[in-house]
């Protein structure tokens, strides 16, 4: 029983030349929760925003409950049943739950006014029929990120939509909101719902979904039942070539300490709970620290205080003997100091500038001639900047035209570049394809050989453990657990840290 | 008790002069709620207070007079609105281009019609109506407040009333709102922000028509570029307000009062009438940085 058929579908887009889908086929069935894998820039989304009504396809067609239909916009595909919740949330923050929910199809009082009291009510009953946990009268910006989530999957409920496409949804949620989060969806495709869910996450893909389509370069290259497969085989298929799960590492050896941070402290006023908790911690020179914990419990902190955004409410931070805790940006851009942020987009890179121009910017100072940028030897630098990080493509476009696996690739080339001693590495793969994790990898191990100080801070433990020489554990802004990263650990060990289950400093 | 028969004849004639600040504020509101800054009150208004006072003239009514000068000036704004939302033109630069065009528009027309760059008076037009309630008016404050004014005036308070509902009320609001917060999440339930932020800017020309009408048919003259940044200073005064329709009754207030203070006072004191005539801008000025300055610590609380 297929429920819906999307046949020959593709798209095109001229203006960064991609053929984003090419005769893509996709076969969902009732009642399932299908998941749609593939690497960035592989045409899930689009093939999303298609099925949505937000693009529109080039060829091919819709059969949705045996009809064929065609939808120009969202509310084309909300009166179809079809309902989407995006990576990044679509609500109005200044808004309740209800007036989210219901706006665009809002109950009218009078046939003229916006009946409040029945939206709160209309929402609520979905909230409680779905067993969601979230009040209906709160207002967004009050809400969790989880809460958050939720409320765009009501969204989608109130308007009676059966098949709900999920876009990344665990990116965004932390271990226990995704446990949750699984649960709502089972609990809704118990009720009937159907799911398509696209990810990055293997495991997740292994723990939630019945089927799996993976998609590479705009085309679908296998469906499976997802009993049938294992993530070795999916991870093939997705990128097409075998990888290197087992990355050569080189035994560190370790030279001077370069960054000591002594029991260093973040306290908000006002506020019981510190967000960093008397840390202590030592990078040495050619050695890689891996900072590890889930999402919220200090490792945005930790980025923040270290490359000197926060100034540590208490303790000192040195570089090399030197404290600089709280020093300002150009101060840290003056020392031997890189700095690879978790925010790639806002923090690590100016969107609208132009390739050459991040390239440059954190040392700007060393490329004018007489007051005026010398293009000359910034070419010169630009160019073997790509080449040795084979950044391929036009450096005059903006960056913002790039994947985010290339934008990634030329701040690293920056940060690199610049003869720095230690290197902070935030999430340095957040949301980035395999091959492009692969490459950040490789530099990473490679500035280690080279006698670089590194401190990887990340909420992705496998990353942590296939990169660290040591590994420090963080919950709730302290740090439950040290570890040499050789054979005696264990993921699941770590992870009893991370989650607060064990702690060796109590 | 003083000759005029009010008992603050100061505050009764700032809640008259406040009423094309108020109306072109409001209008200002819904642009503004949506998310753009509409600089084009100005000229808005120049365009409907030129176009009423001509057509009140030449029909003989008050009535169809507004009515044409609010339909010309809603034109304008369509083409304002049109040129900023569709043809994707800096909103900025569109607003001021109808700024220019409405001040050099109307000085052109008005040569053309009467052959006269300066003030043009109109005598036969017919008699704003008011309010007369003598045996109340003599009450402090109330009668300063509510009785004999124009029609215009407590127009200006209709309006205000029926914008907070909408605004409030309506499902149309809502999404106004919401286009303003964020346009990807209107954008993402299948509505448009583009139409709402067009209906808003309509909204804006159907007051400042108004707004300009009640300048030149209560002087019963167009002089050029009569709004003289009134405009402007509606547009403070939406912030001043806080984008909120009844603070920007208070907002408008000030303004009004300080202008009908220097107006006084330029009579009855010894200060130097430069000064007192730049007062209500003198005003305007600090009453922004005031609200800045609240606005800065009302934030603050709310990080740390």
């Amino acid at each position: 029983m297929s429920y819906l058929i999307m046949e020959g579908i593709s798209k095109y887009f001229p203006r960064n030349q991609v053929q984003a889908n090419r005769n893509v086929n996709l076969v969902v069935k009732k009642n399932e929760i299908h998941a749609i894998i593939g690497e960035n820039g592989a045409g899930k989304s689009t093939l999303m925003k298609i099925l949505y009504g937000l693009v529109r396809p080039d060829k091919g067609r819709i059969i949705l409950n045996g009809k064929e239909v065609s939808i120009h916009s969202p509310m084309d595909a909300n009166r179809l049943g079809i309902g989407m919740v995006h990576q990044h949330f679509r609500l109005i923050r200044e808004f309740t739950v209800a007036e989210n929910v219901v706006l665009g199809m809002e109950p009218k009082k009078n046939c003229l006014f916006f009946n409040r009291d029945k939206s709160v009510r209309d929402v609520r009953s979905v909230i409680e029929k779905y067993g969601f946990n979230i009040n209906s009268e709160s207002r967004v910006s009050d809400l969790t990120v989880g809460q958050m989530q939720q409320v765009e999957i009501v969204k989608m409920l109130y308007r009676e939509a059966d098949l709900l496409i999920l876009d990344e949804p665990t990116s965004v949620l932390t271990e226990q909101e995704i446990s949750r989060f699984f649960d709502n969806i089972r609990e809704l495709k118990n009720r009937g719902k159907t799911f398509i869910i696209i990810t990055h996450k293997l495991d997740e893909v292994k723990k939630i979904s019945d089927r799996v389509t993976v998609m590479r370069g705009g085309e679908v290259v296998a469906v499976k039942e997802t009993e049938n497969v294992d993530q070795k085989e999916l991870t093939k298929l997705m990128v097409g070539k075998s990888v290197l799960f087992k990355l050569k590492k080189y035994p560190a050896s370790p030279g001077a300490v370069v960054l000591e941070l002594k029991n260093v402290s973040l306290k908000l006023k006002r506020q019981e709970q510190p967000l960093l908790d008397n840390i202590n911690l030592k990078v040495r020179a050619g050695e890689i620290v891996g900072v590890a914990g889930v999402g919220g419990n200090g490792l945005g902190e930790l980025e923040n205080v270290v490359s000197g955004l926060f100034k540590a409410s208490e303790g000192e931070i040195l570089f090399r003997g030197e404290n600089i805790a709280g020093i300002s940006a150009s101060k840290f851009r003056e020392k031997e100091l890189g700095y690879v942020p978790a925010d790639r987009l806002n923090r690590g890179s100016c969107l609208d500038s132009t390739v050459r121009e991040n390239m440059i910017i954190t040392k700007h100072h060393d490329f004018l001639k007489a007051g005026v940028f010398s293009q000359k030897k910034i070419s010169v630098f630009v160019d073997n900047l790509s080449k040795s990080y084979s950044i391929t493509g036009d450096t005059s476009a903006p960056i913002g035209t790039l994947s985010g696996g290339n934008i990634q690739k030329v701040i690293l080339a920056r940060e690199l570049a610049t003869g720095a001693e230690l290197i902070i590495f935030a999430e340095p793969t957040w949301g980035l394809d395999v091959a492009s994790s692969e490459f950040v990898y490789e530099n990473i191990l490679k500035l280690k050989r080279n006698g670089i100080a590194v401190l990887l801070i990340s909420s992705n433990l496998d990353e942590i453990m296939n990169l660290a020489d040591r590994i420090v554990v963080m919950y709730r802004g302290r740090i439950t657990g040290r570890f040499l990263n050789d054979r005696s650990i264990s993921k699941a060990l770590i992870g009893e840290y991370m989650m607060g289950i064990r702690n060796d400093f109590n | 008790m003083n000759e005029s028969g009010y008992y603050f004849p100061v505050i009764h004639n700032a809640v008259g002069i406040m009423t094309p600040f108020l109306l072109a504020a409001i209008g200002g509101l819904f642009t503004e709620l949506t998310g753009m800054l509409n600089i084009a009150l100005e000229g808005l208004m120049l365009t409907g207070a030129f176009f009423s006072v001509i057509f009140a003239a030449s029909t003989g009514s008050l009535f169809l007079g507004v009515l044409f000068g609010i339909v010309i000036t809603m034109f304008v704004a369509l083409i304002f609105g049109l040129i900023s939302l569709y043809l994707k033109a800096d909103i900025f630069i569109s607003g001021l281009a109808t700024n220019l065009l409405a001040s050099g528009l109307t000085v052109v027309l008005a040569f053309k019609i009467f052959g006269n760059k300066g003030v043009i008076l109109f005598k036969n037009l017919p008699e704003l109506p008011s309010l007369n309630i003598p045996f109340l008016q003599k009450i402090p404050l109330f009668g300063d407040i509510f009785i004999g004014h124009n029609i215009f005036v407590y127009l200006s308070w209709l309006i205000v009333i029926i914008a907070a509902v909408v605004i409030y009320k309506t499902p149309f609001g809502m999404r106004l709102r919401g286009t303003g917060y964020n346009p990807q999440a209107i954008t993402a339930l299948g509505l448009k922000p583009r139409n709402y932020q067009l209906a808003a800017i309509l909204i804006s020309g159907f007051t400042c028509g108004i707004a300009g009408a009640v300048l030149t048919l209560n002087l019963g003259a167009f002089v050029p570029n009569i709004t003289s940044g009134r405009g402007w200073i509606a547009l403070v005064a939406i912030y001043l307000g806080n984008k909120n329709p009844f603070g920007i009754v208070i907002a408008s207030f000030v303004f009004g009062f300080s202008e009908s203070f220097s107006n006084y006072a330029q009579g009855a004191t010894k200060i130097p009438a430069d000064f007192i005539l730049a007062f209500p801008y003198i005003i305007t000025v600090i009453a922004m940085i005031g609200y800045s300055i609240w606005k800065y610590y009302k934030e603050n609380r709310k990080i740390s």
